[in-house]
């Protein structure tokens, strides 16, 4: 309900998207070191959250035609079952449902806002949703060893005014969707972001885990900018809701 | 069952997973900052400001700010009794929170249970919620950056994150409620100024109860003393919870342990499970 009134409101408050790839570049706004600024609070505005592929409508469910290029999720054969066996269990199983971080790239279309910040060193995005965050630093390596973070360790680098950040170490703990979509530790992912103008840019992300699919897959969708007038990432502690009945965190 | 104690006390501090610092540095934390006006100036950013950035620890007690020697207690189950009274509060004089009568009757229960606590008398932090102001600054490593016209800070702790936007603008409506608050700064001189509105009552001071309203406000005051050392004061106002505003002090050290880059810190993720066998364990 709350997700479908987000919505809404987003539809209302966002910039208008750009009619055709009419890319203008030249105004783009940028930094002393000449490259395309980013900083300011994104929201994405597809359904993908509830699920990347295409789906109809179901109560508090809105409709939507997916992120996912060409539609299909090249999932190997016992993959795909444990997909539908996800799917099938997803009220309890979806790790949103236990509040715990979304890892990448859910974290990017999630109906909440974030704020990027940037210096030439590393952009720094921080999320309304459970205070998540993702440090970008540039040109740097990722760190070695069998690191599994939530949110991955990402690495980021300059194409032409495409932000390329490459993003390994995860969790096999964290899924794309509420549909049961998933992937293994050995996911990554390889993210850009164009810039079509000041108030939109094209988030692209390149899906690759050997262990659950059979080739790469490539997701797609605008994130819009923050238009309100004093527009603010506010706070969204789902952990902290609704506890105060349970041993978690009993009334005093 | 000293022992058992001090180690359920160990398994609640643990939840935090705090870092441990020398006792020494614990106690010269406790010492009020000189307050004289500092010869030191910092080198400025691409947008004029005193650059502060960089990774930095508290040098104090987390424990209880009201009193050191419960630090060391936490650190190796002994008293230290040159500890006794030393506090992070440098007004008022006593060194104490100046409660109304019926706060500190709410504290004293929690007070008394507090190296093994029943569920709902549970540290906040140490179910990972996010710190409050300032506690997340007294806790363990944190970063400050400076993106144009904006301060911010990052805890490795629980992954908690403060924006604190310079451009003048005025607070969040009233009714939002952050743990986080809402903070606006202002550079005077060298010094960063912060207004810190629209907290919520979830959080603490520190792990032995001390609390507040939604009605607290926090001044705080970040003053670069030297390239590696920030003094911090905040000043703390909530009429409905004490008698008068009161102020504490703390010293910010550069860290240089973690290179430039914090980690990821899942503390919830982690933590729910560990919290419940610690909970509900037999005997409870």
């Amino acid at each position: 309900m709350t997700g479908r009134l987000l919505l809404t409101l987003c539809a209302v408050a966002f910039a208008v998207a750009p009619r055709a790839a009419t890319a203008q570049t030249a105004a783009l706004p940028r930094l002393a070191d000449g490259k395309p600024d980013l900083s300011g609070i994104w929201q994405a505005a597809t359904t993908a959250n509830w699920n990347i592929q295409a789906h109809p409508a179901e109560k508090d469910v809105p409709a939507g035609l997916g992120i996912v290029e060409g539609d299909e999720i090249p999932y190997h054969p016992w993959a795909a079952a444990q997909k539908r066996q996800n799917q099938a269990n997803r009220a309890a199983a979806d790790p949103e449902t236990k509040c715990h971080l979304p890892g990448v790239p859910r974290i990017m279309y999630m109906p909440y806002p974030f704020q990027i910040f940037q210096t030439p060193n590393h952009i720094a995005m921080l999320f309304e949703y459970v205070h998540a965050v993702r440090r970008v630093f540039m040109d740097s390596p990722h760190p070695d060893g069998e690191i599994e973070w939530w949110m991955g360790d990402s690495r980021g680098r300059w194409d032409g005014d495409t932000l390329v950040v490459d993003v390994v170490h995860f969790t096999d703990r964290t899924w794309f969707d509420r549909a049961g979509n998933f992937h293994s530790e050995a996911l990554h992912v390889v993210e850009r972001y164009a810039p079509i103008g000041a108030h939109h840019i094209q988030y692209e992300a390149t899906i690759e885990d050997p262990k659950v699919f059979a080739r790469p897959w490539t997701i797609s969708f605008p994130l819009y900018r923050r238009m309100e007038k004093g527009i603010r990432v506010l706070e969204y502690e789902c952990y902290a809701f609704g506890l105060e009945h349970t041993w978690y965190r009993p009334p005093e | 069952m000293a022992d058992q104690r001090g180690r359920a006390a160990l398994l609640v501090v643990g939840a935090t997973a705090v870092a441990l610092w020398c006792a020494a540095a614990a106690a010269a934390g406790g010492q009020a900052p000189s307050g004289a006006a500092p010869a030191y100036t910092p080198p400025r950013t691409s947008d004029g400001q005193p650059d502060i950035q960089g990774i930095y620890n508290p040098i104090g007690t987390f424990y209880n700010i009201q009193d050191l020697e419960f630090q060391s207690l936490y650190q190796d189950f002994t008293p230290n009794p040159a500890g006794r009274g030393r506090s992070l509060i440098v007004d008022p004089p006593d060194g104490k929170i100046p409660y109304q009568p019926w706060a500190a009757e709410k504290v004293k229960p929690i007070y008394a249970q507090h190296a093994d606590p029943t569920p709902q008398y549970l540290d906040p932090n140490a179910r990972c919620f996010p710190q409050g102001v300032p506690r997340h600054l007294n806790n363990r490593e944190f970063e400050i950056f400076q993106p144009r016209g904006h301060v911010v800070v990052l805890n490795m702790a629980h992954h908690t994150y403060r924006v604190i936007p310079l451009d003048g603008s005025p607070h969040v409506p009233d009714d939002i409620k952050l743990w986080m608050g809402d903070s606006r700064g202002r550079w005077d001189g060298n010094a960063l100024v912060v207004d810190v509105g629209n907290l919520n009552d979830q959080t603490w001071f520190d792990v032995m109860a001390s609390f507040h309203s939604d009605a607290m406000r926090v001044t705080e005051r970040f003053t670069p003393v030297s390239a590696d050392t920030i003094e911090y004061r905040a000043v703390i106002t909530d009429p409905k919870v004490y008698t008068r505003p009161w102020t504490l002090a703390l010293r910010f050290q550069r860290n240089t342990e973690y290179g430039a880059e914090l980690y990821e810190e899942a503390c919830f993720e982690a933590n729910e499970r560990a919290l419940e066998n610690m909970l509900r364990r037999p005997g409870r």
